[in-house]
């Protein structure tokens, strides 16, 4: 005969049901404080690993770099804020803060030469000649995470990648596909023709005169008549610094 | 780093879109500005008073590169100079210019500087031995451009600091200084 369902039954049901809530409950707080426990001795591991390390993480700048990946992958970022025991521990929020007024600094100064684009090893070169009264060496990557801070100030500091390799734009110029292409091209020599433009990436002469124009009008391009095969030749400040444009510098 | 002689060149002397003026105006003004402060620091350290447009000048090419100035890009460097007060124009055609890296004004103010440092308040001097007596030997009068020297002698007697007056023995000109 079918039980029917009575006040006992219900209150079993009910019973159950709240010993399982509580069971799950136990169960998920047991895990929480686990969690929290290893987070908790990983992190002073991780404090005690900087403590311990701060030399070289001031100092090295593949060691920092390797640290900052570490960091990242445990999801914790050093230069989230300036306070906090990561600040008052290493001092590296101030380091990159420094970097990264330097960085703005240099772009600007430069940008009347290179329109606002400026690859990112002549910007290290400067950046190194300006901070030679400390001997922190300061790598590219360390200018990379100067530069993805500054982002957050919506100034439109940016780094693209042309070709092998990596400029920093202080303006807010969009370059298309187009100008990346010629920027590549001219990575080889410091410059491009309309001719080398047509040849080697197969366009019509509309396309790259009209790309090469947008370029010179942006800044970033300098004409340059004065070769004897009387081909006006376009040259970018930014793949080819003037500062290096002589092998024997002082 | 280029050399000319004892002068040290800037880097953009040794880029080649620099010996070609620019068509955009921002670009071009950079260009502008920098060729004026080389002009004028070649010009000081080497004693240059007179630039001729259609000379060689030594800034006016560079052999490493291959590149040298055309006529309209000189032009258009001494002439930013020229309005800027530190270069006149000698000539209608504007083929020579004289190069002023001290304005007129300021060479006064060295004139009187060396008056008051050689006691020479109420002396008698003639032209040139400001600009080769042994008193400015090792100054900045020590050369310079008879023009610019008459222009700030000129000046300073307008303000009543001295008087030139035509020599009676020699054709030199005499300053009679009144400080």
């Amino acid at each position: 005969m079918r039980r029917r369902p009575g006040i006992g039954g219900l209150q079993t049901a009910a019973a159950a049901r709240d010993q399982y809530r509580q069971l799950g409950e136990n169960v998920a707080k047991l895990r929480a404080d686990m969690m929290k426990e290893q987070l908790s001795t990983f992190r002073s591991q991780l404090e005690d690993f900087a403590r311990k390390h701060k030399k070289d993480i001031s100092k090295n700048p593949a060691f920092r770099s390797q640290f900052h990946e570490m960091c990242a992958k445990v999801g914790v970022d050093p230069l989230a804020s300036n306070k906090g025991f990561w600040a008052e521990l290493l001092g590296i929020g101030d380091f990159y803060y420094e970097i990264g007024v330097q960085i703005v600094d240099i772009c600007l100064s430069t940008r009347p030469h290179n329109g606002g684009l400026i690859s990112l090893q002549e910007l290290c070169t400067l950046l190194r000649q300006r901070r030679k009264s400390d001997r922190e060496a300061v790598s590219e990557d360390d200018c990379l995470r100067a530069i993805s801070k500054l982002k957050i100030l919506g100034s439109g500091f940016e780094v693209i990648t042309v070709g092998k390799k990596k400029l920093v734009r202080s303006v807010p110029t969009e370059l298309n596909k187009d100008h990346n292409e010629i920027l590549e091209l001219a990575q080889a020599q410091g410059y491009a023709t309309v001719d080398e433009v047509e040849r080697r990436l197969s366009w019509t002469s509309g396309r790259a005169v009209d790309a090469l124009d947008t370029l010179l009008d942006e800044g970033l391009a300098m004409i340059d008549d004065g070769h004897r095969d009387g081909r006006r030749r376009y040259w970018f400040p930014c793949v080819s610094p003037i500062s290096s444009s002589l092998t024997t510098d002082a | 780093m280029q050399k000319l002689g004892d002068f040290k060149l800037p880097h953009f002397f040794n880029y080649p879109p620099y010996f070609t003026l620019q068509p955009v105006r921002d670009t071009r003004e950079k260009q502008i500005q920098l060729w004026k402060e080389l002009i004028l620091d070649y010009c000081r350290t080497q004693k240059i008073f007179v630039i001729g447009l259609e000379e060689d000048f030594p800034l006016f090419s560079n052999s490493v590169i291959e590149r040298s100035l055309s006529h309209e890009a000189r032009q258009a460097f001494i002439s930013a100079l020229v309005s800027d007060g530190r270069a006149e124009w000698l000539d209608k055609g504007h083929r020579k210019c004289l190069i002023l890296w001290h304005r007129i004004q300021d060479w006064a103010d060295i004139i009187l500087h060396f008056v008051k440092n050689n006691g020479l308040e109420d002396s008698v001097m003639t032209v040139e031995e400001i600009r080769s007596g042994v008193e400015s030997r090792g100054t900045e009068l020590e050369g310079i451009d008879r023009t610019i020297l008459m222009r700030a002698l000129k000046l300073l007697e307008q303000k009543g600091k001295l008087a030139i007056f035509k020599g009676s023995s020699t054709d030199d000109e005499g300053i009679k200084f009144s400080v």
